[in-house]
C-alpha cells in the first residue's frame, strides 16, 4: 500500500512542475502584460524571496517542526536594522546588532522547543508576535522604514547580472547550500532521522536537541536574508507584512512542493518547484486584479487541499504501522 | 458439523507479491484453533481477512453458511467476528467500563449506570477487573481481559487473537488459557496466532500451520508433536531444536574483564538499589517478569533514562564513573541498547535498510568532520545487510514493510555498526520468526566469542538457559539472584523471579 503512494510522491514534483509550466504558458498566451520584462522580473523576484523563506521553513519541517515566526523575524529584523541606520551607529554595527538579534530569536525558539518541550507551533506563534510587538512598539516609530539612498541594500536591488536580478542568484546559492547541507553533511542527515522518529534518533546517539536549536537558527537567518532582499526590491520594509498571508504562502510552497508535514522526507527540489508554482500563481492573480479577499480564499483553499492530500499520503505512525504489516 | 467460518482459495496480493495464496481454512463452532508459522508466513493476513481489516484479492469466505466479504473491521464485528490485536486498541485514559461500552454510549451518558452493568457483565465472565479502573493503570493481562470482554459484549461468535501471550507472564498465560476454555464453553470459536509451540500443542483443539503464504497442514493438536510442527513450519529438519538445555561447565565462557559495575542504582519506584556487574567475552542473561525493572535498569546504563540524582547509586565503566544525560554519551563510550520495542524506538520506519544502518554510523561518528562520504557508508551498510542476512523485496523497501525478523536485524545492525563494547539486547527474539531466531542467537554467540560484553534480557526461559554464561534474575527493581546455567533449572529461576 505505502509503496503505491511513494511512487506517487516521487511524481508529485513532476506534477507540480507540469502544472507550473501549464500555468505559465496559459498566462503568457491569455494575459496581456504577463510576458513584459518588468513583470517577469517581478515574478522571479517574488519566487526568490518566497523560495528563500520556504527553504528555511523546509529544513524545520523536515525535522518535524514548524516555524511560524519566520515572517515576523524577516520584517522586524530588517526594519530595526534600517531604523538603526537612520539614528546612530555605523552600518556594520547596526548589521551586527540585527544579526545578533536574529540569532537570539532562533536560539530561543529552538531552546524552548528542544529543551523545554513546548510544541513548536505554540513557541513560534508566540515568539513571532512578541518580536512584532516589541520591535514595533520599542524600536521603530513607523510601519514602513525606507532604505536610505545609495545604501548597499539599494545597490543590491539594482544589481543585474546579464540582466537577471541578483535575488535569483542569492536564491540559487541558498538552495544549493541547503541542498548540500541536507544531503552531504552529517548534521543534514540528522534532520531526516529526527524527523522520521525522534525517539529512535535519540536512542541511536544522534544529538537531537542541539540539532533542533540549529534548525530554528537557520530558519531565522534565512528569514533575515529574505527580509533584506524584500527591502532591496521595494526600497523599504513594511512591517504590516507580518499580518498578511505571507506565512501561509510559505507553508503552501513547502507542502505543495511535496514535503510532508509529518517530517522525515523532502528536499530542496521540492522547495524550488513549490516556489515556482506559487510564485507564478500569485503573479497571475495580481495581474487578473483579483481582489485580495478572493486571493486569500483561493490560496487558503489550495493550502487546505494540499494539507489533506499530504495527510493521506504521509499518514502518522499508527496507520503506517497497520499498512506495513503484511 | 458445519463450520462457522470456511475460507476457500483465499489469495491476497500486495503489489503483485502474494502474502497468502489459495488458502483453505475452516473453523468449527466452539473450537480453539491455533495458527502457527514463521513471521511472514501469512497468518496475520489470513486472520485480518476474516476480521475485515484486509480485503482478499480473490477467494471466498463463508460465515454461518452465508457468503460474506467484509469491507471493514466494524462490519465483521457487527456480524460477530472480533479481533484482538497484539497492541491493544483500548483507550488508555478511559475506564474499563467506558472501553467496554465504547461506541454505544447514549447521548446522555451516566457513568454510574455503565459501571454497574459493566460490573455485572465482568462478573458473569468471571473476570477480576475493576470497571472503574483506568486502562492505563492495568497490566497487559488485564487489558487483554478488557478486550475480550468487549468482544464478548458485542456477542462475538468468533474471537481472533494475534499473539495473545507475547506480553504475558507465565501466571497470566495460565489465566488466559483458562479463560479461553470458558469462552469455548459459551460456544465461542477461537483462533489464535502464536509463536510458542507448546501453548498451541497443549491448549488448541486443532492446529493449522502456514509457510510462505501457503497452507501446510491442519490437524488435531493430539496428532502433532513439537518436532513435526517445527519441521512443517520451517520446511527443514532441525536436527536439534534451537534450545539446547543441557549445559556443561566446560562450554561456558570465562568472564573477561569487569567492564561495567553497577552499585546501588535507583530510579523512582522502578529500579531500587540495584547492583550487579557485567564482564566482557560472555553473554549475561537477565531474566525477570514484566515490570521487574530489568528494561529500566539497562536503559539507565545506556543513557536513555536518568537515575535518581540524589542517592541514585553509581555506575562505573571500567574504572571510570559515569552518569549519562543522553544516549549519545553511552554510544560514544561503546554501550549500545537494542530495544524491545522496535517500532516506536528501534528503527526509522519510512526509511530503507541502508538509511537505517547509516543512522548508526552517523550517530557514532566522532571524527568531527561535517561532510560525509556516501559511497563508503553505503558500502558499509551493504556489508552489514549481507552479514546479518537481512532480506527485503528490494533494496528501497521501507523497514516497516519487512518481516519482524528482518526488522529486528536492522535494529541490531544499526547498533553493531557503531562498534560497541557492550551490547544490550532487550527481548531480541520477540515477534521474530523461527529462522531468524537461530540467526540472532548465533550472532550473539559470535559477539561474545569476539570479546564483547553481551547482555540479553529475555522473558523466555529456554532462551536464557541455552545461551547465557551467567544468569541474573531481576525482581521488583533489582537483581536478586545469580545462577550458573549449569545448575540452574527453569523452576529455580522462576522461583527467584516471583518470590
Amino acid at each position: 500500500m505505502g509503496k503505491g503512494f511513494s511512487v506517487l510522491r516521487a511524481d508529485q514534483e513532476r506534477i507540480v512542475l507540469i502544472i507550473a509550466a501549464v500555468l505559465f504558458l496559459a498566462a503568457a498566451i491569455f494575459l496581456p502584460g504577463f510576458l513584459e520584462p518588468s513583470n517577469l522580473i517581478a515574478i522571479i523576484r517574488s519566487i526568490s524571496v518566497l523560495g528563500i523563506l520556504a527553504a528555511g521553513m523546509a529544513i524545520v519541517i523536515i525535522g518535524r517542526g514548524i516555524d511560524l515566526s519566520a515572517v515576523a523575524v524577516m520584517a522586524m529584523s530588517v526594519a530595526w536594522y534600517l531604523q538603526m541606520l537612520g539614528t546612530r551607529s555605523p552600518d556594520w554595527m547596526a548589521l551586527l546588532y540585527a544579526v545578533a538579534a536574529v540569532l537570539a530569536i532562533g536560539l530561543i525558539n529552538g531552546f524552548l522547543v528542544a529543551y523545554a518541550d513546548v510544541p513548536a507551533i505554540f513557541v513560534t506563534l508566540a515568539s513571532g508576535s512578541f518580536v512584532f510587538g516589541f520591535v514595533r512598539s520599542q524600536l521603530i516609530n513607523q510601519d514602513a522604514i525606507a532604505v536610505p539612498p545609495e545604501h548597499w541594500i539599494e545597490r543590491l536591488g539594482r544589481l543585474r547580472i546579464e540582466g537577471i536580478p541578483s535575488e535569483v542568484f542569492i536564491f540559487f546559492g541558498i538552495t544549493c547550500i541547503a541542498f548540500i547541507f541536507l544531503r552531504y553533511t552529517k548534521w543534514g542527515r540528522y534532520v531526516y532521522y529526527a524527523g522520521d522518529n525522534p525517539v529512535t534518533a535519540r536512542n541511536s546517539g544522534i544529538p537531537v536537541r542541539p540539532m533542533l536549536v540549529l534548525r530554528y537558527i537557520i530558519s531565522a537567518l534565512t528569514a533575515f536574508i529574505a527580509g533584506l532582499l524584500t527591502a532591496s526590491s521595494l526600497l523599504s520594509i513594511n512591517t504590516r507584512v507580518v499580518n498578511s498571508t505571507l506565512l501561509y504562502d510559505i507553508i503552501l510552497v513547502v507542502v505543495i512542493g511535496g514535503i510532508g508535514l509529518s517530517g522525515g522526507k523532502g528536499s530542496m527540489r521540492n522547495v524550488i518547484v513549490g516556489a515556482l508554482l506559487i510564485g507564478i500563481m500569485l503573479n497571475v492573480m495580481t495581474i487578473l486584479d483579483i481582489p485580495n479577499i478572493y486571493q486569500n480564499l483561493i490560496k487558503s483553499t489550495i493550502l487546505l487541499i494540499a494539507i489533506i492530500i499530504d495527510g493521506l499520503m504521509n499518514p502518522r505512525d499508527e496507520q503506517t504501522a497497520q499498512q506495513g504489516d503484511i | 458439523m458445519e463450520p462457522i467460518i470456511r475460507m476457500q482459495k483465499v489469495t491476497k496480493t500486495y503489489r503483485g507479491v502474494a502474502a497468502i495464496r489459495d488458502i483453505d481454512f475452516d473453523l468449527q463452532p466452539g473450537e480453539i484453533h491455533a495458527l502457527l508459522g514463521e513471521n511472514g508466513a501469512g497468518k496475520s493476513t489470513l486472520t485480518k481477512i476474516m476480521a475485515g481489516a484486509v480485503e482478499a484479492t480473490s477467494g471466498a469466505m463463508t460465515y454461518l453458511g452465508r457468503k460474506v466479504s467484509f469491507t471493514s473491521p466494524n462490519e465483521a464485528l457487527l456480524a460477530g467476528i472480533a479481533m484482538v490485536f497484539q497492541e491493544t486498541s483500548l483507550i488508555p485514559s478511559m475506564t474499563v467500563a467506558q472501553n467496554i461500552y465504547l461506541g454505544e454510549e447514549k447521548f446522555l451518558n451516566r457513568l454510574r449506570g455503565i459501571y454497574i452493568s459493566a460490573q455485572q457483565f465482568l462478573q458473569s465472565l468471571n473476570f477480576s477487573v475493576e470497571p472503574t479502573a483506568l486502562v492505563e493503570t492495568l497490566g497487559a493481562a488485564k487489558r487483554q481481559m478488557v478486550e475480550i470482554a468487549r468482544a464478548v459484549h458485542h456477542d462475538a461468535k468468533v474471537i481472533i487473537f494475534d499473539e495473545p501471550t507475547a506480553t504475558l507472564t507465565p501466571e497470566e498465560k495460565r489465566h488466559f488459557f483458562a479463560l479461553l476454555a470458558r469462552l469455548k464453553k459459551r460456544g465461542v470459536s477461537i483462533v489464535f496466532i502464536s509463536h510458542a509451540l507448546e501453548e498451541a500443542l497443549t491448549h488448541a483443539d486443532r492446529i493449522t500451520i502456514m509457510r510462505d503464504g501457503a497452507h501446510v497442514l491442519t490437524a488435531p493438536a493430539g496428532e502433532l508433536n513439537r518436532d513435526l510442527v517445527i519441521r512443517s513450519m520451517v520446511g527443514r529438519t532441525l536436527s536439534d531444536t534451537i534450545y539446547n538445555r543441557n549445559r556443561v561447565a566446560a562450554d561456558l565462557r570465562k568472564p573477561g574483564e569487569k567492564i561495567l559495575s553497577v552499585e546501588d542504582i535507583s530510579m523512582g519506584s522502578m529500579v531500587r538499589n540495584n547492583s550487579f556487574s557485567i564482564f566482557t567475552g560472555q553473554i549475561t542473561g537477565v531474566f525477570g517478569l514484566i515490570g521487574s525493572g530489568r528494561t529500566e535498569t539497562f536503559k539507565i546504563v545506556s543513557g536513555i533514562y536518568k537515575r535518581n540524582f540524589l542517592r541514585g547509586g553509581e555506575i562505573r565503566l571500567g574504572e571510570r564513573q559515569i552518569r549519562y544525560y543522553v544516549p549519545r554519551e553511552a554510544v560514544q563510550d561503546g554501550i549500545v541498547y537494542v530495544t524491545e520495542d522496535r517500532k516506536s524506538e528501534g528503527f526509522f520506519e519510512t526509511m530503507s535498510i541502508a538509511e537505517n544502518l547509516m543512522s548508526g554510523l552517523l550517530a557514532a561518528d566522532r571524527s568531527g568532520k561535517i561532510g560525509i562520504n556516501m559511497r563508503d557508508m553505503r558500502k558499509l551498510a551493504a556489508g552489514w545487510t549481507s552479514r546479518l542476512n537481512i532480506r527485503a523485496i528490494n533494496e528501497n523497501a521501507r523497514v516497516v514493510e519487512l518481516s519482524g525478523g528482518n526488522q529486528q536485524k536492522v535494529v541490531i545492525g544499526k547498533g553493531l555498526i557503531q562498534q560497541p563494547r557492550i551490547v544490550i539486547f532487550d527481548e531480541p527474539t520477540r515477534g521474530v520468526d523461527v529462522g531468524a531466531i537461530a540467526e540472532i542467537h548465533q550472532l550473539m554467540t559470535e559477539l561474545a566469542d569476539q570479546g564483547l560484553a553481551v547482555v540479553m534480557i529475555s522473558s523466555y526461559l529456554p532462551e536464557i538457559m541455552s545461551l547465557s554464561d551467567r544468569i541474573l534474575v531481576c525482581r521488583q527493581g533489582r537483581i536478586v539472584e545469580e545462577f550458573s546455567p549449569v545448575d540452574a533449572t527453569e523452576e529455580k529461576i522462576m522461583y527467584a523471579a516471583v518470590h
